[in-house]
């Protein structure tokens, strides 16, 4: 059952040192970089759920007969996410330049000119 | 074939087409820009009307994007439905009417207010991107489409909150916002992805019909649960709102409101259209009315002592809100017992709904006053503004209505809807209404003190040359005092018109569903 | 809990509250008008008191700023507030972290409640 379930463990365990990533690191690069191992995680899993064992790829053409196909919609679902993880990236990155030109740190805890 | 049929891929259509064709428009100059920005939003509101018309006349109205047939929504004898569907229930309507009055008062407002700045074709984009992902959270019917909505809306946002990117803070609060906001998104697609797997469908009606309660819904319940309310400003991750709606350009905050609500909608779509009467515990329930009761309590204790205006107004957002969750938390406690939902849990969700279009309306307007105060005085913090009632009473009447109408002074709109809200939760404990109150009562402080502070005493010298008020921006201000009179001298007609349809379409969880499946459940 | 939360009355009418409002003007105009109008505009009749004082000058000085509102009630809760400052200390992480502590406790209780 482990053996079965070994993908969905490991993006459990992405997905945590991800999120561990975001809450302990002090550059604000490396958070960033926490945040695209949570999209990478939260994207393997939709792919993941869609693999059934021994399917063939979803639009069949060659000659010969399937028994099984691997889900595409989840597919298609992972292709959108990963386009959006990849705007929210740049985006991010780009914030952080400014920041940097702004404060003239990296360092997340010295961002706090806004609290109370 | 009728128009008005098409009236939901409409609604997407035209901000989208105005967000991409803006930077064509720009190069024509200034006028043809700002006219091209003001008849989009024009257009965008009167779709939005005659939507909200149609669905009052004809009940839920679907469309398919995509197909042969834009009502066909189970092609070929399917069991389940296979395309992106949009449905547009009362409630959905109901909202969008109030995102376009806001997104339009926002675009009058914009006109003069961001004169002096450039890369105003860019702000405009970003602004209709921003409508066109508020609206698409408002009346899509699939999940996986209301996460790509999410990510529309949170990402121009992004770009709209740190628009002054030569001032630091503004640039720090759009971080704080988007690492907030994208660890929410990605659990949102993370529910979306185990709802999906157990299910293999995406459609929020289809899955009404087959949801089951076990493990997995209960952690997709959880974290679309934690995740929309992380968007809306519920208790203990509303700490981005403050930041965000301060630095914001004082437009993207009258419209960030309305975005806020848009997850506010998605909490309750997932709460009573998607799950409904197969939770087993009341749980999200009482997390909704503890969130409301403390965002309640701890923002407005906040705000009394601000200095700074928009952080203060928008410290009276994460109140409000606070009203609603309670509100509709209370009706969602009672919803599988039919005296106790016919007693006071309609009423508690009818407040809670109203309570949304009010605050909406007062809260953008409040939003646009400083706005007003800022371009007027060059500052946003109180303490250097004094005796403005001379320069600009217009500005000084309606931020007196807003003010009055947040605080639920009778007989504003404000009151209709609070007052709603204190009787319904008067039935389950009378702690929760004395905690309304006391929220109300220090409402009504910080605004007494904002208005005493900017508004009246004596007339500094530093202020002598303050900027007049241009006139498009108190057209922005007028049409949402007008929408905050009309609901306040009409109050009956909206609670039956507006309200009670978009609270019935709410707790009817059988019709939404009955829409795309075509009545076999 | 109480068997019905509608009195009956008819809960609120917008006309009542506007003969309302129009009683309450008629009165505050009343009480204006039992003024004095034969003052002369100019003089030391039209001055503001203040406490037999100098006034000043520019506005600013009189003015009440926006930070000694309410100092009673600010002076009474300062622990509080103390308090409040501590959590909204205005890093980032330390606002994730209240999330995800939030998301932990509800799906605790949403899963085994």
């Amino acid at each position: 059952m482990i053996i079965g379930n070994l993908p969905f463990l490991t993006v459990g365990i992405l997905f945590l040192i991800g999120l561990l990533a975001i809450l302990r690191e002090k550059n604000m690069i490396k958070i960033a970089i926490g945040i695209t191992i949570i999209e990478s995680a939260v994207n393997m899993f939709l792919i993941v759920l869609g693999y059934r064992l021994g399917g063939d790829i979803p639009v069949h053409f060659l000659k010969g007969e399937v028994d099984a196909m691997v889900l595409p919609t989840p597919q298609a679902l992972t292709l959108t996410a990963i386009v959006i993880a990849l705007a929210t990236s740049a985006l991010m990155l780009s914030v952080i330049m400014l920041l940097f030109k702004h404060y003239g740190t990296l360092n997340v805890d010295e961002i706090r000119r806004l609290r109370g | 074939m009728n128009w008005q049929a098409h009236l939901p891929a409409l609604l997407l259509a035209v901000p989208l087409l105005g967000a991409f064709a803006t930077p064509l428009f720009s190069l024509g100059g200034k006028t043809l820009r700002n006219a091209w920005f003001i008849v989009v939003s024009t257009f965008v509101f009167l779709i939005a009307l005659a939507l909200w018309h149609e669905v009052s006349v004809s009940g839920i109205l679907v469309y398919v994007m995509g197909g042969e047939n834009f009502a066909l929504t189970l092609p070929s004898g399917m069991k389940y439905p296979v395309r992106i569907i949009l449905e547009i229930d009362a409630l959905s309507a109901f909202m969008v009417l109030a995102g376009s009055i806001t997104s339009m008062a926002g675009a009058w407002f914009t006109l003069s207010y961001m004169d002096r700045f450039t890369g105003i074709s860019r702000f405009i984009s970003l602004y209709f991107l921003l409508t066109v992902g508020m609206l698409g959270m408002m009346v899509t019917g699939d999940l996986f489409n209301f996460f790509v909505f999410i990510e529309i809306a949170s990402v121009a946002s992004y770009g709209l909150v740190a628009f002054w990117r030569d001032k630091p803070q503004a640039v720090e609060a759009s971080f704080k916002y988007m690492l907030l906001s994208q660890v929410a998104a990605m659990l949102v697609l993370l529910a979306v992805g185990f709802l999906y797997g157990k299910y293999n469908v995406l459609n929020m009606g289809a899955l009404g019909s087959v949801m089951q309660m076990g493990l997995v819904e209960k952690f997709a319940l959880a974290m679309l649960f934690s995740a929309l309310a992380l968007k809306c400003g519920a208790f203990p991750m509303y700490l981005w709102i403050p930041d965000a709606y301060a630095e914001a350009p004082a437009s993207v905050s009258c419209l960030l409101v309305t975005v806020s609500q848009a997850s506010l909608y998605g909490i309750f779509r997932v709460a009573f259209s998607v799950y409904g009467l197969s939770m087993t515990n009341s749980v999200v329930a009482w997390a909704m009315i503890v969130l409301g009761l403390l965002s309640m309590l701890i923002a407005v204790s906040m705000a009394v002592v601000q200095h700074e205006v928009k952080r203060l107004m928008s410290y009276h957002a994460i109140s409000q809100t606070g009203y609603m969750l309670l509100g509709v938390g209370i009706g969602l406690l009672v919803l599988a017992d039919p005296q106790a939902l016919a007693e006071y849990g309609f009423t508690a969700i009818k407040g809670g709904v109203f309570h949304i279009f009010n605050h909406a309306m007062y809260k953008g307007l409040l939003f646009l006053t400083a706005g007003t105060l800022f371009y007027m005085t060059g500052t946003r913090d109180l303490n250097k503004m004094g005796g403005l009632i001379r320069k600009s009473p217009i500005t000084a009447t309606m931020f007196l209505i807003a003010a009055a109408a947040i605080a639920g002074l009778p007989p504003m709109n404000g009151y209709a809807s609070k007052l709603l809200i204190y009787q319904s939760s008067f039935a389950i404990h009378p702690f929760i209404t004395v905690v309304a109150l006391v929220t109300s009562v220090l409402t009504l402080a910080s605004f007494v003190k904002v208005f005493q502070t900017a508004f009246l005493g004596p007339e500094h010298k530093a202020l002598v040359n303050a900027k007049k008020v241009p006139a498009t921006m108190i057209i922005g201000m007028g049409m949402l005092t007008v929408a905050i009179l009309l609901l306040t001298f009409f109050p009956t007609w909206a609670l039956s018109n507006l309200v009670e349809p978009a609270a019935k379409a709410l707790v009817d969880q059988a019709g939404y569903i009955a829409a795309i499946m075509g009545g076999a459940f | 809990m109480w068997p019905k939360v509608v009195s009956g009355f008819g809960y609120w009418d917008i006309y009542v509250w506007l003969i309302f409002l129009a009683i309450a003007c008629f009165f505050t105009m009343w009480l204006r008008n039992t003024g004095r109008q034969d003052y002369k505009e100019g003089t030391y009749q039209d001055e503001i008191y203040f406490s037999g004082n100098d006034v000043p000058e520019d506005g600013e000085d009189i003015s009440v700023p926006a930070d000694s509102a309410y100092w009673g009630f600010t002076k009474f809760f300062r622990p509080y507030y103390d308090f409040m400052a501590l959590f909204h200390n205005g890093l980032a992480q330390d606002y994730l972290g209240y999330f995800v502590v939030f998301i932990a406790i509800l799906t605790a209780l949403i899963v085994f409640i």
